[in-house]
């Protein structure tokens, strides 16, 4: 069944275009995330799909029920918003109650359902005190409890994490996730961190200037990246793009690559599409962990270690290709130190090629 | 060390000076309200009443001249009464109203309706007297208590809308979003949610109006008659009867009693309107 499904949305603000055309289809249960930077237009996409906002053409479906001119209240959802929007006089009990009051359920019915979510979030001994008196993770916790109580057939998250702490963000995050396994809700949460997009979502919807770049599984948006935006965008530290001019080379078309030695030739043979465009500039993609450390005698990649960056399980090494700046992740122990040489070998089955002039993928 | 302890004793010696300088006024009107007239005429302006007395105050209230009638000022006071409570309730509910939907509900052309709203602000009052009591005259409620509260209503409603509008953009808009996705309209959301969250700018609006209102000469003086007159009026034609002799401790009570409600205003209200000013600025 569609849980949400949005046909040719777009929203004009003036004479902006907010969103140009946004189309995407989930089923039930799915963790939809909207990620993109700030100003693609992810948030008014939201208000849309919340009715806060209507779309100046397109249709909004939710449970295969055309709600376009349908109020918020009559959706059948709710949101949680990243300031939490608790409402500051109420108490937890109260800011929980709100909702289902202005539904009329009875009182007796209203305490069963806040006794039930009290406790799935374990947050019993909070509710008699006012918003001011809890932390950001309490108060987050509350707003999520909030939308809980109504048992929507969609949720809406609104950068819910924004606020708070490194730590407490993770936990929040793997808290969201064992709720959504737990509750089987359609889920849809719009983000600008590219990891909460990663380990959230069942599908990712990579916006950029009121269009949808990319919507498709985290995994495959990852590996196989539409353009330049969405492989920059998604992954950390960013993928590497280095610019390249196709040439042939004993009868192989292939790139070169400069290091800090001499030029090192990696073939392209087998890739479709390529033979038009001999002689012109392409950009290679390559995520930092698909370079590796060369074994001692093969041929390789000869660059300078200008920086290393150790995370623990992995050292950044940061050297230089084709006169730009390239990231390798490498095992620690094989890290040699700051201005020597290292050799690397690239994943050739994982690069991606771009068109340096359309962005696009080749 | 010595030169600082220097400059700190000057500024308190201002202050001290300052605060002198506005209190003596006060000083002298107590005081002679309290004497009688034998005393004011042989003492100094400044000496302590040697015989405390309220006959003056009992004279002022109930048997003091104002024009022809001689019934004291308890009339015009019960005037004022009956003309400031609905006219501060009114016009601070409508301000509320007003800044909720100018900043919460906004709609094309809003901005555009706040600015003129604004503009009666810094409008001079006199422009209003002539088209304002062509405007009485027509409801047919000119020379009445109704008219004046309508007078003050209307003329108070900018400032009210200014001051609600400012602490209003201040509360975050998701919680309007928040409250109307749990199903709260235009009415709920004002009484249940914004109404609490008011209370400072509620009592700073409130005292600002009682104090406007109360003390309000020119409409009263120009849109009211007879039996509506409030109590500025009746001082003023109280202080202009002339009879033989002046007496001063009447009219020292008379004004007293005049300004008493705001004075009470003031200190039972008045810390919450420096935390509702300051809540505001902070805000808004």
């Amino acid at each position: 069944m569609g849980a949400l499904a949005i046909k040719n949305v777009t929203k004009t603000f003036g004479d902006t275009q907010i969103l140009k055309g946004i189309n995407i289809d989930i089923e039930s249960g799915e963790f939809l995330i909207l990620v993109g930077p700030s100003g693609c237009g992810k948030s008014t996409l939201m208000n849309i799909i919340a009715g806060l906002e209507s779309p100046t053409t397109g249709e909004v479906c939710i449970a295969d029920r055309a709600v376009t001119n349908v109020a918020p209240k009559d959706r059948d959802i709710a949101m949680v918003f990243q300031s939490y929007a608790l409402y500051p006089t109420m108490t937890v009990r109260q800011n929980i109650a709100f909702g289902l009051e202005t539904r009329g359920i009875a009182k007796a019915e209203q305490n069963e359902i806040i006794a039930r979510v009290a406790k799935m979030l374990q947050m019993d001994h909070l509710l008699e005190r006012k918003p001011a008196a809890l932390s950001g993770g309490q108060r987050q916790r509350v707003a999520m409890g909030r939308a809980l109580a109504r048992n929507p057939k969609l949720f809406l998250f609104d950068e819910p994490l924004s606020n708070l702490d490194a730590k407490l963000r993770v936990e929040m995050r793997v808290e969201i996730k064992q709720l959504h396994q737990r509750l089987k809700t359609t889920i849809v949460y719009v983000t600008h961190d590219q990891i909460e997009a990663m380990t959230l979502g069942d599908k990712i919807a990579v916006m950029k200037d009121g269009v949808i770049q990319q919507f498709g599984r985290p995994q495959d948006i990852y590996e196989n990246p539409a353009n330049l935006f969405v492989a920059s965008f998604i992954g950390s530290p960013s993928m590497n793009f280095i610019p390249c001019h196709l040439i042939e080379h004993d009868g192989e078309l292939g790139v070169s690559l400069q290091g800090m030695a001499s030029p090192y030739f990696i073939s392209l043979a087998g890739r479709p599409n390529l033979r038009a465009r001999l002689g012109e500039k392409i950009t290679l993609g390559i995520r930092p962990e698909q370079l590796d450390v060369a074994e001692a005698q093969s041929s390789a990649l000869e660059c300078k270690v200008k920086i290393t960056e150790p995370t623990g399980p992995d050292t950044m090494v940061y050297t230089e290709v084709n006169g730009v700046e390239v990231i390798a992740r490498v095992h620690p122990r094989l890290v040699p130190p700051t201005g020597q040489s290292i050799k690397l070998v690239l994943d050739m089955k994982k690069v991606v090629l771009f068109d340096p002039v359309t962005e696009s993928r080749i | 060390m010595n030169q600082e302890r220097f400059w700190r004793g000057l500024v308190y010696a201002a202050l001290v000076f300052a605060a002198l300088y506005y209190l003596i006024p006060l000083y002298v009107m107590l005081t002679t309200s309290v004497k009688d007239m034998e005393e004011i005429r042989t003492g100094n302006l400044l000496s302590f009443p040697q015989n405390i007395g309220f006959a003056a105050w009992g004279k002022a209230w109930s048997s003091a001249c104002t024009g022809v009638s001689c019934d004291g000022l308890s009339g015009y006071f019960l005037n004022s009464v009956k003309m400031v409570i609905p006219a501060v309730l009114i016009s601070t509910t409508l301000g509320a109203i007003n800044g909720y939907v100018l900043s919460k509900w906004r709609f094309p052309g809003s901005n555009i309706v706040f600015a003129m709203i604004l503009f009666g602000v810094f409008m001079p009052f006199q422009v209003l007297l002539l088209p304002m009591a062509q405007t009485l005259g027509w409801l047919g409620i000119a020379s009445t208590t109704t008219g004046l509260v309508f007078v003050h209503v209307v003329c108070g409603l900018a400032s009210t809308t200014l001051f609600f509008r400012n602490y209003y953009v201040g509360i975050p808009d998701e919680l309007i979003k928040a409250a109307r996705l749990d199903g709260a309209g235009f009415w709920r959301i004002f009484w249940r949610i914004i109404i609490p969250m008011s209370t400072p700018i509620i009592m700073v609006t409130l005292i600002w109006q009682f104090t406007n209102i109360w003390n309000d000469f020119l409409f009263g003086v120009v849109f009211s008659a007879g039996d509506s007159q409030p109590i500025t009026v009746g001082l003023n034609n109280m202080a202009n009867t002339s009879t033989n002799v002046k007496e001063y401790n009447v009219d020292m009570a008379a004004a007293l009693i005049a300004a008493l409600p705001t004075i009470a205003v003031y200190v039972f209200c008045g810390k919450y309107f420096v935390k509702g000013l300051s809540a505001g600025a902070v805000k808004g």
